[in-house]
Formats: structure tokens, sequence, C-alpha cells
């Protein structure tokens, strides 16, 4: 049990029985990971690569077919272990009848926050997912982008040194899923480790500062973002204002200094930075 | 370690704060209090079915009958689906990710489970002990006036018996909680719970046999055995009558019995819940 990482996964896999005869489907194979700690890491893979069923085995809600895994030093799926980690599902569901301040109450005691802690744990939790004033309405009347946000609010109320996202911008706007971004940005600010998984490319680019990439149930790739992203065999040069006549001269000096597939074109900002700046201002609160 | 059963209780009485809360919402037990409320009421309207002590038997066999009715088919239902809800609509995952035990869980649905049934049983007990005792003060009266005996009633008897139904509403939460734990669907645990209903309701048969019929081959006899040890007696709180309108006839230490095995079952029941859903797949 390793106390170096904020999660430690060696050989973990992960056989289901389906159907009557009890088929076996491998939904996670030999995997190990060593996620270290204070860090954004995202968890990707296309659907059922075995993403989710990870999180859950780490998580101690789903048991593993062999390996081990531990959270902070501790095995997992003990109360050492869940007490030190705030969890967040795909698309949370809560009871709807409950305002977002009584369901991060009810998270806080059940996560062992004590009674003379409590309300201010409730609103910090609430004042970093930019809930506080919607904390007084019940569940039922609040937009997907509330629901996450108030997800995340029950997943850190109890101040866990590790915390677990799941999809947490599924079918959130653009504009929600920045807001969520700068949240896990202000939780690593404070120490915190926090696994994503996400398919948001773009958002776990700007937010993880290492990724694992999973496909049918397998490792593929792990490593820092900036040094799995980066082309080592190609370089961008980036100019304003340059005529016609200055980059044939650029391009024929390139060429006659050796440099091959010399081309030119516009840099392109990202759909979302450019539904970003339109939409600027607009939020759901 | 006193700390932490404490930390263990308060867990376990919020997730039973919150199904009660989640159950008492429900339409679907606005509906049964009201109609066994109804029928309750309205069993005084049937009371030239009969006359003198037999109306008052008339009027509790009819009330209880409605209680234990209506009762059985509430738990049956309310169980499964605040179960399966947690399940289904995921917010067994944001809980169990919590440090919160698999037997908290249980524990915090049972009890708010069975809170609620209280709130319907002793209403309902309420209701049917002032009809009952406004008809029995009218039969005194007649009785009196015509020189009779004036038939008999028991309040006692009557909060005996709802403490004994809401005891059979917990063997029967704790029953279907055991099936849901490991059942894939609420079908299935509606259908089995209700199988492992009337089962218990009928064990009293396998029962009698046992005692009675001395021609019973081995085998026959230790099949009955083991049907009477399994499954739990249902029908050994059904005394109702008896408790309210003629305690003589109700052996002594018959509703204290009753009430131990009772708990018994219910805690048998729980663990046996517990171990199913140790190791479920959330």
């Amino acid at each position: 049990m390793s106390v170096d990482f904020a999660i430690s996964v060696q050989g973990l896999t992960k056989d289901f029985r389906v159907g009557l005869a009890g088929h076996k489907l491998r939904a996670v194979d030999n995997l190990s990971l060593n996620i270290p700690r204070g860090q954004v890491y995202g968890l990707l893979g296309p659907n059922g690569c075995g993403k989710s069923t990870t999180l859950k085995i780490i998580l101690g809600l789903v048991p593993a077919t062999a390996g081990k895994v531990s959270i902070l030093g501790f095995a997992s799926a003990t109360s050492e272990a869940r007490r030190r980690t705030g969890f967040l599902p795909e698309a949370p569901y809560f009871h709807k009848f409950l305002t977002g301040r009584e369901l991060v109450s009810y998270y806080a005691r059940l996560s062992g926050v004590a009674e003379v802690d409590l309300t201010s744990a409730v609103e910090a939790a609430l004042e970093l997912t930019a809930m506080t004033e919607a904390g007084g309405r019940t569940i039922g009347t609040y937009s997907k982008g509330m629901l996450q946000r108030i997800g995340l609010a029950q997943a850190i109320v109890h101040q866990p040194e590790l915390v677990i996202l799941d999809e947490p911008t599924a079918g959130v706007d653009p504009v929600g899923a920045a807001a969520i971004g700068k949240m896990i940005l202000a939780m690593r600010a404070q120490g915190k480790t926090v696994v994503l998984c996400s398919h948001l490319l773009g958002q776990v680019e700007q937010v993880c500062d290492r990724v694992a990439i999973m496909d049918k149930g397998k490792l593929v790739l792990e490593g820092r973002v900036d040094e799995v992203l980066a082309r080592r065999d190609r370089q961008v040069i980036t100019a304003t204002d340059l005529t016609a006549p200055a980059w044939a001269a650029a391009e024929a000096a390139l060429l006659a200094n050796g440099a091959k597939d010399v081309s030119i074109s516009h840099p392109r900002r990202s759909l979302e930075e450019l539904f970003r700046e339109l939409v600027k201002g607009s939020r759901d609160a | 370690m006193r700390n932490l059963v404490k930390q263990s209780l308060r867990r376990t009485a919020w997730i039973a704060r919150i199904t009660f809360l989640e159950a008492i919402r429900q339409r679907f037990f606005a509906f049964l209090i009201l109609l066994s409320a109804a029928l309750v009421v309205s069993s005084v309207s049937f009371r030239f079915l009969d006359f003198g002590h037999g109306e008052l038997k008339f009027v509790a066999d009819f009330g209880f009958g409605g209680i234990f009715f209506f009762g059985s088919i509430l738990t049956l239902v309310m169980t499964a689906q605040l179960f399966f809800a947690e399940i289904e609509n995921r917010t067994a995952l944001t809980l169990l990710a919590k440090p919160v035990s698999r037997w908290e869980f249980l524990a915090g649905k049972f009890t708010g489970v069975w809170a609620v049934l209280g709130i319907f049983i002793f209403t309902l007990t309420f209701i049917l002990g002032l009809v009952m005792w406004g008809r029995h003060q009218e039969l005194v009266a007649l009785a009196e006036a015509a020189g009779r005996v004036p038939p008999d009633l028991s309040v006692s008897g009557v909060a005996s018996y709802a403490l004994l139904q809401w005891l059979r509403l917990g063997v029967i939460t704790a029953m279907v909680l055991a099936v849901s734990s490991v059942a894939r669907s609420f079908l299935f645990a509606i259908v089995v719970g209700a199988m492992a209903v009337l089962a218990g309701q009928l064990q009293w048969i396998a029962q009698e046999a046992l005692l009675k019929d001395k021609d019973l081959g081995m085998m026959q006899q230790s099949f009955l055995w083991l049907i009477t040890r399994v499954i739990p007696n249902l029908q050994q709180f059904n005394i109702g009558d008896a408790l309210a309108l003629d305690v003589a006839s109700v052996a002594n230490g018959a509703v204290w019995a009753a009430s131990v095995s009772g708990c018994i079952y219910i805690l048998v029941l729980l663990v046996l819940a517990g171990l199913g859903f140790r190791r479920r797949e959330i």
C-alpha cells in the first residue's frame, strides 16, 4: 500500500458474468496505475473501455476479480479511505424534495463532519461550487448544470484529499463546463488530488496534469499532458500581417535550411473558445 | 469504540430519516392510508350483518382485515420500491462512496420504512379503536336496557394488536429487504416477496401438521421441521380480535412470545439481507 500516491492500482482485473451460461466478459484487464498526489489526473477512453468500472472498484462499489487498489495508502473500500475521498458519479440524481443545502448537510453528516463544523463546511462547499444562492431551493427545480454543481458540493463538503469526478460536465453547456473546470483547478490549488473522467478532451487538456487512456479494459497510454501531446518532429511559426512576398521569402529560407513539409495556414481557435466568447456573461444560476 | 458505534448509529439514523421523508411523500402511501381508513370507518355501516357481541366482532374483523391486507401490500411495494430506487437512480453510488457501510445502509432503509409503517398501523388502529369504542358504548347501553350481558372491549388489547401488527410488518419489511438484496429487478423482488409473505401466513399449517400428525414419515417430518424453522410464522401476529374482544382466550405470554419471535425474525432476516447485499455490485 503506497502512501506516495493518491491512488495505487496494481494488476487490476474485473470479469463480469453475462447470460445464463455465465460467459466471462473482461471489463478491466490487468490495469496498473499510480496517481500522484496533488494533481489533476484525467482518465480517458471510449464508452465501455472500463473507466467507470475502474472507478467503482477504486471506490469499493464493485469487487475486483484480481489485483490490489489503495487510496492514500489505505485499502480501498475501507472507511478510512472513503473518509478521505469525495465522489461525483456520472449524471448524479438526488432526492428532489431536499433543498441543495439540506442535501449537502446530509452527505456531510454521512461523511463524519462534526455538528459544530457542519454549517461552515456546508457553506464553504456551496460557495466553492457557486451554489450559495440556490442552496435554499429544492433540487427538483435545479438545471442539469446546477445538479452537477450540487453533486460536486456533496463530494467536497468533508474536505477530502482525493476527489473523483465521473463525467462532471456531461450535459452541461460550455459556460457551465468552464466553471466546473475552474472549480477543479481551485481544488488542486487547495492541494487535493482530482481524478477526472471526461469525454470533453479540450477541458481535460486544459485542467489535467497527467492523463491515462484506456481501451478495451487496458491502459494504452499514460503520462504528463504536455509530454503526451507534444510532437517533437514538428515546429510551428506564428506571425501576424505576413504579406505573400514575405511568406514566399520565409518559405524559401526554411527550405534552404533543410526544413521539410513547410505549410502556411491561419491558426484556429477552438469552437469552445468561440462559443464561450459569444455567450459570455450568460450562465445558469 | 464507543465513538465508532455512535457515528455508525448517527449515519444509520440519517439514512432512516431521509428514507422516511421519501416514503411519507409517496402518493401510494397516501392512497393506501386513505383507502384503509375509509374501509375501517365504513365497517360500522355493515353492522346490519350482525348484532350484539357478534356485531363488534364483525367490525373488528373487518377493520383488522383491512389493516392487515393493505398494510402487507404497502410494506411489500414500498420496501422494494425504496430499495430499488436507490440502486436504479444511482443515489446508492453516492451514498455508499461515503464512509457508510452496507449494513448501515440496510439498517437505515429498514428503520425508515418501519417508521412509516408505524404511522400507518397506529393511525388506522387508532381510528378503528375509536369506531369500536363508539359502537361499544351504544351496545353497552342497549344491552343494559335489555338486561343482557354487554360485550367486552379491551382498549389495551387493541393497542397490543397495533404493536403486533407493526412487528409483523417489520418482519415483512426485513423479508423484502433480504429478497431485494439479491434480486436484480423490482418485479422479481415484489413477486418473491409476496410469495414469502404468503408462505409465512400459511406456515402454521406445517406447524400444526408437525405437532398433531403422528403418522408422518421421517422425510415428511424433516421437511415440515425445516419449513417451520426457515419460514417465519406470520399468523402468530393475527390475534387482534381475541386481544380486543376476548382477552381471556389469549394464552398467557402469547403477546410477549410473538413479540420476541418477531424481533428475532427481523434480526435474522436483516443479517441475511446484509450478507446478500455485502458483495452486490452497485
